[in-house]
Order: C-alpha cells, then structure tokens, then sequence
C-alpha cells in the first residue's frame, strides 16, 4: 500500500488472484518487501467471481476479505493495478520487469462515493460478471473491490460523458489526462502468478455455446447464482429470463480431449457437483441436475462431497460425454448422446447447459517474458532454468484453490530464498 | 471350448491382441477411455442400428467376447461419415477401425451373411469388379431379390415409379439386365485386381510376422 | 496508563455534509463525548484532511483518533496511524447509506450518527494502542518431525532460506515412504513413463547439510513453550534425551498405507500373490535387482497376469473403511502396472477402477499407459478369490453392465489400498470406555508429546488428518507455529507433499520470525495487541483455558491460566468466556465495546424509537451490512451496530449491559459453526452461541422475553438478506413492546 522503492531484494509478484494476493502476503508477512502487479483494476481474480468454494460451500469473498485486511495493514506490500508485466531482463537476484500501466482516469483522491457513476450515461460490458451484464462506463470493478476506486472505460475518454463524471467528482479525483506509462521495477526473484482463463467454450462446436443462448459456462453460471451477480443471484436462463430449473452439466468441456486441452483441469468436477447445490438452493422443490461425466474426479477428501451430492434425488449422473447439443422450438437446449453405463442413448431437453469449462493458463508459457519452461499446454514447469521465475497457483498447473495457495506459499519461499542471498552477499 | 477355457480368455488380452494384429488400425482400441461421444455422435443414431456401438465394442473386445463382436451387425451400420473421429477426445480412427472389424469378420466367415450392407458390398465388388462397370440395373435387382424372389418382387414394385422416371430420363437401360456395358480394358482390369490382392496379401502377411 | 489526548474528526464529504449535521455532530463528539479536540472536514481522506490529523499528532498532542466518516474498511491507507489508538464511526455505509434521503428519514439518520459519534468516542478512550508483546521467543530453529520427502524438504528448503533445521527421524534411516518407492509418477513434460524417485538427492543434501542436525531413531518426547520459545526433549533409541530450542515446528509424520487384510473379500492376507501397492513396490525393487522379472510372490514364477484393484478399501460409503479417496492410487497403479508393460509388453496388466482420477498432467501418464496396453477396465471389484498360485477377480462391469465379469487365472493382484495419517492422538475424541479402549489394536502415539493444556498433538480435522478446515488458508493449523504438512495433513503424491513442505516451511518461518516481533499469526496477522489478564480477580473457572480454539492457555499448578501469547490468535474467545472479565486486549475489551454499548442514547419508552445493539463479525456481517450500504439496501434507524472480532469474543456482559441500558433488542451476527463451520477463529462462532443459548437464564432473571436476544449466522454475501433480518425483528420486537428497563 505504500510506495516502497523496489530493489533486487523486492519480490515481484504478477498476478493479483488468490494465488499472487498469497505470495505477496506471505512474503510480506516474513518480512519482505513486493510489488504486485495487476492486470485487472482490482485484486481478487477469477476465486472473487465465484458464488461459492466446494467444499465448504463457504463464500470466497470472506477469504478475499481477510487478505485485504492483511493487505490494507501491511506496508511492505505496493499495489499496481491495469498493469501488465511486458518484460523482464536480467537473471536470478537482479531482474529489472517493464510494466505497461493502463490509465485509470481515476486518483487517489476518489472516495468511492459513486458521483462520477451516477453522472454518467453510457454503458459497457461488466467484465467481471463475464460480460451477462452491463455497468457504467464509470465504475467500481466490483462490491470487493481493492482499490477501493472507481475506473473510466477508455471508451469515454473524449466524450461528454467523461466531462459529466469529472464535473461530478467534488474531490477532484478524475484525471482525463492519465496516460499508459510504462514503469521499470527491479527485483530480486519474481513469483509469476497470472493464473487461468476459462477455456474458449465456442470452440467446442457441437455443444453451440454462442449459437444456443441457453448454453452457457460454468464461470458465468457463478455469476449468476452470486447476489452481486446480473440477475442479483436469481438463476434465470438468458433467453428469456425464466426460472432454470432442470439444469445439465456438461463435464469435460474442452478437457481431456486431445482436439482442445490434453490435460485433465482437475477442478470441474466438484465445480459441477458444486453447483447442483446452487439449483438445489435456489429451487428447493423442484431443481433438477444432470450431470454428464467421464469420470468424476472427487479428488481426495473431497469424495465426501461427491458422495452426499449422489445421495441427492433431484442430482442424476450420466456417464457420458455428451454428443452434441441442439435447440429446441422453445429454446430449451437438448443434450443427445449415449450413457455407456449399459448403452442408452438419450435426448433430454434441459432449460439451462453449463459446460464446465477446462481449465487453460491465462498467460501460456512461451508468452511469458524471459525465457521460461512450461509444458504442453503452457503451464510452468519447476526448472532450474527458469532462474528466480517461479510459478505459482494455476499459472504451473490446473489446481483447486486450496492447492493453489500452497503452490503460492511455496513460491514465496522460493523467491525469499533468492532474496535472502542477495541480501547477504550485499551485508 | 471348454467353459473354464471360455472364462480364461473373459478380461485377457487374447482378443484384443487378435485384433490389434488382425484388424487393421486395430491397435487404437485400447486407447478408448469410454467416454461414449463416438456412439453418441453417430446419425445412425438409432438404438436398433446399433446393437452394440462403437465404444461398448471396444469395451467388449477387451472383455474377450470373440463371437458377440465378429458376429454383430453393429459395425456394418457405419457410413463413413466421420463424426465419430472428429469427436474422439483420443482422437481414435473409429470409422477405421469399425471397418476393420467388419473386415476381418467377413475375412473369417463370421459376419452375418445377409447383413444388407455386407451384402451390398458383395454384390457391389463382385459386379463392378466383373466387367469394370458398374451395372446399376443388375445391382439394384440383385439387392431387392436379396431375401427370396416374393420380396423382391415387392421391392421391385416399390420403387416401380422411380424406376420409370429414370427409364424416361434415359438414366436406366432397361437392356442392361442382358451383358450391359463394360469398361474397354476389360482383362486389363482383371490384372489389375489380381496384383492387388497379392499386394494386400503379402502386406497381411508381413504384419502377421511381425 | 500514560496520558491520552482524544481528537474527533467528523468528515462532510460523500454526502455526508448534505444529509447529516456536521456541526451537531462536532458539538455531540465535545459534548458526549467529552473529546477536548473536535473538528469536521470538507474531505477528510485527502491530503489536507490527513494531513490536519497529523499535525494534531504531532503538535496538539494527540493520542487517540476518532474518526467520523466511512467505514473501517475503506480508505485504510489515508487513515493509516499505527501509532495511535484509532476508532471509526460509520456515518457513510452505516447511516447515510442504508438511509432514505427524506425529510422524515433525516431525524433517525441524525440520531444513528450522533450515535456511532458518541459510540466511536467512548471506543476510542478505552483503547491503547498495542504496544507489543514482551514475553517473545527468538530462536530462529525449526523442528521438523518425520524424514520423509515432506520432511527432508522442509529442512533443505528452510536451510536454504538460512534457518538452522532439527530434522526427527523415527527410523534408521531417511526417505520414508517414498525410500519403498522402485520409481515415481512423472512431474515432467512428456509424462509418459515412471520417473527416478529422487530420494537418494534429498537424503545427500540433508546428510551434506550442516545446517541441519539430524536425529534418526528418535522420537520427540515432550514439546514445551510457544513458537519462538519452544523447548523440545528428543528421545534416542539409546535411552538418551537431547533438548533443542526451538522456533517453530513442522511435523511431517506422513501415512501409512490401509492394511489389507482388512478386505479379506479382495484377498487381502489370503494369499501372498495379493499384495498391496507397497508389496508390488517391493516386488519391483526386487526385480530391478535381479534379472528385471517381476514375480509372483507365492512360487517365484514370472508374472504374466496383473489386476490392478482401485480404491480397495476406500470410498467406502458403509463406514467400514476409509470414506475418502486418495488421490494418488490412479497414478500409482498406472505407474506399477508400466512396470510390467516396460519390462515386458506381453504382460496382461488389467486395472479395474470405477472413477479414473489422474487430474492435471495426469491424464497424458493414462493415455502413456494405454498406449503401453494397459487395459482399463471400467468395474466394480465384488471379489478376489485365490486359488492355488492364480486368482480369480470377480467384478461388475460397469460398461457392459455385466454383473458376473471376472479375470480367471490372474497371476498377481493389487490392491490400491488407501493413506491413512500418522497424526498421533486424536484429542478431541470422545473418550472410551475400557472395554473400547481394549478392543482398539494399535494403540495412538503422540507424535509431538505437547504440554498444551488441551492435549498432546495437533488437532485433526476430519478422517484422522490434520488439515486446515479453509479452503483459502491451508496452512491454518489450530496450533500455532506448528505446521503439518504433507499425507499427515491430506492425501497426497509426492509431487504436491514437496510443494506441501515447502509451504509449510514458509510458514513456520513466518511464524518464528512474528513470534519474536509479538505478532499474531493468521487471521489477524500482524496485530501487536495481546490478551492481558489481571490474575488477582481470576476464579480458575478453567473456561478460557478449556475454549481457546488454538491451545494457546496453560495451567499452573494453581490452575490459573497461564497465556502463551505467541500461540494466541487474538480473537479473544478467552475474554468472550471468562465470567469475571479478568482478560482484555489493548485496543479491544469488556470495556471497549461495553463503553459503546453504554454511549448510545436510549430514547425514553414514549418515543417509539427502539433501540437494538447488533454485534457484527468484522470479517463476514461487518463486510455484508457494509455492502448493503453500498448497494443502497435499507435497514432500520434504530440499530446501532458495533464489530466484534468473532461471535467467540462476546462476553456475556454486554448483552445485560445493553438490555439492562434499555435497548430492546440484541443480534449477534456471526459466521456459521459446526461441520462446516465458515469461523475464521475456527470455534469461535461455536462457543460463542453454546455461551449466547444459555443467555435466556440471564433474560429470565431480568423478566425479559426471549425474543429480545437474536442469533444469527450471517455470510459475507447476505448483502440482502441481513437488511432484511434486522427489518424483521424491528417489526417483531414492536410486537413483543418496548423494554421495561428504559429509563432507569
């Protein structure tokens, strides 16, 4: 929060996910200093778009909470949001980074009291409700969000409508003449923390994501199921608006599937089972869930989870990677395929689709700067040639966030080895 | 064979090692992680053209059930269409590999003998293969005589009016039925098949040892 | 107590100036409460705002700071004073926010900011800043118990980062499970074949390490003190007890595998051609030291048949084995089964599982093993019957809904049995009668042999490990400074135990290097306040000793409590217990929310103003009524709410103060408890409630109506549903009639 000035003994984190907002705290928390660098205007990631955590069902924003209450208390940690990391040159314990920072055509001074949102007329896709809705063309990214401060689209940059938000700030706090800069910061060790992007569900041709209104992704579904959500938590599908209450879960979409992602994503499963707890809540009387898999991969304890979601009448399991998905006269989608438990073939109308959408690294490795090792599908791969690089979270494997804040936390101490030593050599 | 001999073989890879080694693409079957989108992706997809689809096949060349799959008419159903492999998250050569099985089910005298498509086939080899022209007359009848002369006599007569328009059109030569037409080289054709079968034969042959 | 100076700074900005009197809240702040420094602001958060504050600080002597402006939980780095006490009023989210903007709204919202005003001020006054613990530790050691691969790298990577080690083997040797390990599950790209295992390079770089002391066949004996301060007794196998200073502790105890001859149905102990994954382990170090021929165990043959059996003994739903799955056997098995396949191909090698679970990477080591003839049988084992050398494994196949399937003749069969922890004695287990401690076979041994009040070892979660219960903090161990890490915390490969251990190593040091500033470890990392308890008035009701969620209180041999402040979390659960509120911290007490309470001014019964106290969680309901604001999302004018660090903190007094006061209603609001309790202070929500259900005695004895105390379970996401909770019982407490105890 403050403005430290970084050295080769600063830790470097990219990415303000859980998994970054982790490293950076954890290494601030032992005593080191961090630049964290974001892309989006707030931290949080994709963990801060979710309605619920499996298994607990637990909210993800409590955990968001607690570390930004770390965070808002902890000087060693500088916050660098609209910003991307677009190279980094040097080698172990001396690494300077380019940081390309977008403008934000809001300072300081802003109080988020929601004047300038007020006083502005246009709309624009909301992001972080993967475009369903739409918000003000000035606006706080989201009820979390860190920095509290509101955010211009560059869309009205030039327009009256940017000259209505700075005639409504009393505070002085827009600047229509912030400019993209591009800002050098040294570091000893950078913990790179991008983590993933949901797997581009057109590209699975059969299933008419794009085409069918009603078939929507498991990361949009969250959306829709969360209070701050565009239909304010209500599951209500996009064609029309009706309440969704027979809902397909189409498992393995663009996972497994040497045509898409080689890799299994390891969280869609229980992603899936968790959100048939979303039908059940939302729908108590009469939700249905149907879930398509190959194999459900309840990992570890979470079987517990997966055994109570089977023990639940309106949940029913298909094993079956769905054929293909139609649309019917009423804009129900219907899924068609072959349940391999004893061949059935079935055609079932469904109001709603989730795909549960694979898991793909937001940045892959060969287009991360410097000259890192990833494997086949771009995550980062621990090897020593990657010098003080260190992945973290779901930029080095597809994980859970349990998982991912460990593979955070280990990160961190990799990169305060790092700068322990520079430290040392330098005492 | 003797019923503990048949419960031996039941989950071993005999088989499957037959067909890996008989079939041709054979050796993709054990890629198959039973997701079922190749039965499912099918148009023929009704539940009586497919005793058995693609995917429960491989699942039943692994269980070691020999007669049930060289015996099925499932495989015969495949058009070639190609979705199946499009789909394959494994990226398995279904349309292949139900062929092959067909194939080497017909090879070994196993298929069914009046599976309409086995049959076709048949009929479709041996008349072009004849005179190097196909004789669409001589084929057709030759298809609808296929289950006894009275249901071929109604076939006929079902598409009594098609044959007429066709008659009409001059697409159909009703002379045909008497020689019909060849190609030019009529021996040369002959010779021709005759050097491909050795090919295939020794090719087979060379795969059978290894 | 040194002199303070309190200072109030009403803020007029976002509205505030607009919809609130700013002047009558400067003169409440004065008048009520009684601050001699009182000023408002046009825009307090910016530059010239702070700046006055500080100039106060710096020139008029100023102490303490009450702000009144928005909520705590924005524009913390403009407010930033860590020297000073520091207490907000909410006039933004908490009034104006949640209010109409009418006229007939405004003489409510009017009184809700007057309130917090002379609520924030009285906070204020009872508040010191912290000033730090004293009573710290500062070894900088670490203790990791277990010479596993999450024990061997916990010590290399903490030595790395420049911290002395004692690594505690219980046997001989290092390397543990993974030592038992012919070859690894790949972690590198193509993923295709078994990998070295690595165990050999660890060992070297432990025994190469000077700055790890090693200790094998030995076992900790007793674990005394706190992080930065504890005092280790190791036993050697000659009788022999070695004391290490230690800072912080990580154990490392790992698992061992589910015994077999449980699932006699699967063979298990009936034939020694039935083994589990460790038996084929053996069997192919075996074979690896001969002529590379795995075989079977019964006449020496060569194994030309394997089943595989997964998830033997596990995912049980009947409660007979373990419920849970492993999460490693998948991999395992196709790794074990690729040592028949690599060695010869012509090998049958079957694997019969119901879910395949090979995530991540995983899945390109499955298809590796496809490609190598691994045959995968989707199907359920019902049974495995020896007979002679071979096997018959009997199975329903799931595809070909066969319920009769079977692999006759099967040379070698495994079973994947599951990890079961090694995590010592489960502490919190009801007791046992004799005759059920009798019947239990292997006894539990501590593994760290704590002097902790509540018991020897570390607390386990569920299912015998010692994991955390968040999702977002698996390092939360209930015992602080002392970290688990590895199968011992949850089922894992070696690939995640390493990034596990490093973690926790991470962890540990964080934990000895806070322990020595006297800061408090997670949730509240950082804090430098501290439970102080004034021993003169205690009764040695043994409540906060027995309730503390961390263990962090001892016992004397008087048995009043002894506090460990380097194992407290300071959620105050301690000072929530105690009857005769003998504990406090700094800047959070009795006295500080019970001031608050005391400040608000209660409207005499004629004026149909209620009032109703609401004690909110800082870290869910705090957030969630602070988000209605946000949204705009009205509630009644006549509650006052005050942030509680947990449900666990709220002492009983409070809520007799307030209806004795004349409040006519109290809501607690916390985060949810049991199974799967969301209590960041993990009991804390809990015990507060048990102590909150006997609250109707207390409501008895002041002839008051049940309806008067509301607990509530609130998410951080109920942006709605609270606004709507706190309308509700508006309405229902004008039913149940103002309290009698207005204007006494």
């Amino acid at each position: 929060m403050t403005e430290h000035v970084a050295t080769n003994e600063t830790i470097l984190v990219v990415g303000g996910g859980i998994s970054g907002m982790t490293a950076a705290l954890e290494a601030a928390e032992t005593g080191k200093n961090v630049v964290l660098v974001e892309k989006n205007p707030a931290l949080g990631g994709r963990t801060s778009q979710l309605y619920r955590y499996f298994p607990k069902l637990c909210h993800p924003t409590c955990g968001l909470e607690i570390n930004l209450r770390r965070l808002k208390g902890n000087p060693r940690v500088r916050v660098v949001t609209l910003a991307e990391v677009t190279g980094i040159e040097g080698s172990t314990g001396n690494y300077t980074a380019s940081i390309k920072v977008k403008p934000r055509y809001v300072n300081e001074s802003c109080t988020a009291c929601g004047d300038c949102g007020r006083a502005v007329e246009t709309m624009v896709d909301d992001p972080f409700n993967y475009n369903l809705g739409q918000h003000k063309a000035a606006f706080l990214p989201n009820a979390m969000a860190y920095p509290q401060r509101y955010v211009l689209d560059p869309a009205i940059i030039g327009t009256a409508d940017a000259d209505r938000a700075k005639a409504a700030c009393k505070y002085g706090a827009i600047d229509l003449d912030m400019k993209e800069e591009t800002i050098q910061v040294k570091a000893g060790a950078v913990v790179w923390a991008t983590g993933w992007q949901p797997y581009d569900a057109a590209k699975i041709q059969p299933y008419g994501y794009g085409r069918f209104k009603n078939v929507i992704t498991s990361v949009e579904f969250e959306r829709l199921a969360d209070i701050h959500g565009p239909t304010g938590g209500k599951i209500l599908r996009p064609s029309d608006g009706k309440e969704a209450k027979n809902i397909a879960f189409i498992q393995c979409a663009g996972s497994r599937d040497e045509n898409h992602l080689r890799h299994c994503s390891r969280i869609c499963c229980m992603a899936s089972l968790k959100q048939t707890h979303y039908v059940r809540e939302k729908y108590p009387e009469d939700g249905k869930s149907t879930i398509y898999y190959i194999d459900i991969r309840a990992i570890d304890r979470f079987e517990d989870f997966y055994q109570k979601v089977q023990a639940d009448p309106s949940v029913s399991f298909i094993k079956s990677k769905v054929a293909k998905v139609t649309e019917d006269e009423h804009g129900n989608p219907v899924c068609h395929g072959v349940d391999t438990e004893g061949y059935k073939r079935y055609t079932t109308p469904h109001d709603l689709v989730v795909l549960a959408v694979g898991m793909e690294p937001s940045v892959k490795g060969i287009n991360i700067p410097g000259h890192i090792v990833a494997d086949s599908s771009g995550f980062i791969e621990a090897d020593p040639a990657n010098g003080a690089v260190f992945g973290a979270g779901c930029a080095s494997n597809a994980l859970d966030v349990n998982r991912a804040v460990q593979s955070a936390t280990a990160a961190a101490l990799r990169a305060i080895q790092v700068v322990n030593k520079v430290a040392k050599a330098e005492a | 064979m003797s019923a503990n001999t048949a419960l031996a073989e039941k989950y071993r890879n005999n088989f499957l090692k037959e067909i890996e080694e008989q079939v041709e693409m054979g050796d993709w079957v054990k890629m198959c992680m039973q997701c079922g989108v190749c039965s499912g992706s099918c148009p023929t997809n009704f539940q009586s053209a497919w005793e058995h689809p693609p995917q429960e096949l491989f699942m039943m060349i692994r269980a070691g059930k020999r007669e049930e799959v060289l015996t099925t008419t499932s495989m015969w159903n495949c058009t070639s269409c190609y979705n199946c492999i499009v789909r394959c998250p494994r990226k398995l050569p279904i349309t292949h590999i139900m062929h092959g099985i067909a194939e080497y089910a017909h090879r070994i005298g196993k298929a069914p003998k009046m599976q309409a498509t086995r049959f076709f086939s048949g009929l479709f080899w041996k008349n072009a293969t004849k005179t190097g022209r196909v004789n669409e007359l001589k084929l057709s009848m030759g298809l609808y005589f296929k289950d006894g002369f009275a249901q071929g006599v109604k076939n006929g007569m079902a598409m009594q009016s098609v044959a007429l328009g066709l008659v009409k059109a001059g697409r159909l030569n009703v002379m045909e039925l008497f020689g019909g037409h060849k190609c030019k080289d009529q021996k040369g054709i002959q010779a021709m098949l005759k050097k491909a079968y050795e090919i295939e034969r020794s090719r087979k042959a060379a795969k059978m040892a290894g | 107590m040194a002199d303070i100076k309190v200072a109030a700074y009403i803020c007029k900005g976002c509205g505030l100036g607009e919809r609130l009197d700013a002047d009558a809240l400067v003169k409440i702040a004065q008048k009520d409460g009684k601050v001699p420094l009182a000023k408002s602001h046009e825009f307090l958060c910016n530059a010239d705002g702070v700046a006055m504050i500080k100039n106060d600080i710096a020139n008029e002597g100023v102490t303490h700071i009450m702000i009144g402006a928005c909520s705590r939980r924005a524009k913390t780095e403009a407010f930033f004073f860590p020297e000073n006490a520091v207490a907000r009023a909410n006039l933004r989210e908490g009034v104006i926010w949640i209010r109409p903007d009418t006229d007939e709204a405004r003489e409510t919202t009017q009184e809700m900011a007057e309130d917090y005003i002379r609520m924030g001020c009285a906070e204020v006054k009872a508040m010191t800043a912290p000033g730090g613990n004293t009573n710290t530790g500062t070894s900088k050691t670490l203790l990791v118990v277990g010479g596993g691969v999450t024990g061997m790298t916990t010590a290399i990577e903490a030595s790395k980062t420049g911290y002395p080690v004692v690594l505690v083997e219980k046997t001989g040797a290092l390397g543990g499970w993974a030592a038992k390990l012919y070859k690894r599950v790949p972690v590198h790209e193509p993923f295709k074949s078994p990998a070295d295992t690595g165990v050999g390079d660890l060992v070297a770089q432990v025994l190469g390490d000077s700055n790890i002391k090693l200790y094998l066949n030995a076992t900790v004996a007793k674990t005394d003190g706190a992080p930065g301060r504890f005092i280790v007794d190791i036993a050697t196998e000659s009788g022999a007890t070695h004391t290490e200073d230690i800072g912080a502790i990580v154990q490392a105890s790992g698992f061992t595998l589910y015994d077999m001859n449980k699932l006699p149905e699967l063979g298990g102990g009936k034939s020694p051609n039935v083994v589990d994954q460790a038996g084929l382990e053996a069997l192919a170090k075996a074979a690896a030291a001969g002529d590379g021929v795995i075989r079977r165990p019964s006449d020496n043959q060569p194994v030309k048949s394997v089943v595989f059996v997964q998830c033997a003994g596990q995912r049980d739903p009947s409660g007979t084995h373990l419920a849970y799955c492993s999460g490693v056997c998948c991999n395992t098995s196709i790794k074990q089964a690729m040592y028949f396949k690599d060695a010869n191909p012509s090998v049958d090698t079957t694997i019969i599982y119901t879910d395949l679970r090979t995530p991540g990477n995983g899945e390109d080591f499955y298809r590796s093993a496809q490609e190598k003839g691994v045959i995968f049988t989707k199907g359920k084992v019902a049974q495995v019957v020896p007979n002679g050398a071979t096997s018959t494994v009997k199975f329903h196949d799931l595809i070909l809904d066969d319920t009769d399937a079977a692999v006759a003749d099967v040379d070698l069969v495994v079973l994947a049995t599951g990890q079961v922890a090694n995590s010592g004695i489960d502490i919190f287990a009801a007791p046992k009668t004799e005759e059920e401690e009798a019947a239990v076979e292997v006894k539990p041994i501590s593994i760290l042999n704590l002097t902790y009040r509540q018991g020897k070892d570390v607390p386990q979660l569920k299912q015998g490990f010692t994991d955390s219960h968040f999702i977002c903090f698996p390092y939360e161990t209930r015992r602080t400074g002392i970290y688990t890490a590895g199968p011992v915390r949850r089922p894992m490969d070696i690939a995640q135990a390493r990034e596990d251990a490093t973690g926790a190593a991470l962890k540990a040091i964080q934990a000895l290097e806070n322990a020595e500033l006297g800061r408090a470890a997670h949730p509240r990392s950082g804090d430098l306040s501290f439970p102080k308890v004034r021993l003169e008035g205690c009764t040695q009701c043994k409540r906060c000793t027995v309730e503390c969620p961390f263990g962090a209180i001892d016992e004397d041999e008087k048995r009043f409590p002894v506090f460990n402040e380097s194992r407290c979390r300071r959620c105050g659960t301690c000072m929530g217990a105690c009857p005769v509120r003998v504990i406090s911290f700094e800047n959070y007490s009795v006295n500080t929310v019970g001031a608050q309470i005391k400040a608000v001014d209660i409207p005499d019964e004629f004026s149909e103003k209620p009032r109703i106290l609401i004690l909110a969680c800082e870290n869910d309901a705090y957030p969630a009524l602070d988000m209605a604001g946000m949204s705009r999302n009205e509630y009644s004018a006549y509650v006052r709410i005050i942030p509680i660090r947990c449900l666990g903190s709220v002492n009983t007094i409070w809520i007799t103060d307030a209806l004795n006061a004349g409040y006519d209603g109290v809501m607690l609001m916390g985060c949810k408890s049991g199974d799967e309790y969301q209590c960041h202070f993990v009991k804390g929500s809990e015990l507060g409630r048990v102590r909150m259900s006997k609250i109707d005695d207390t409501l008895k004895t002041l002839n008051l109506e049940s309806e008067r105390v509301r607990d509530l379970e609130v998410a951080i996401t109920d942006i709605e549903r609270v606004p709507e909770m706190i309308n509700k019982y508006a309405a229902e407490l004008v039913a149940v009639g103002p309290s009698p105890f207005k204007g006494f």
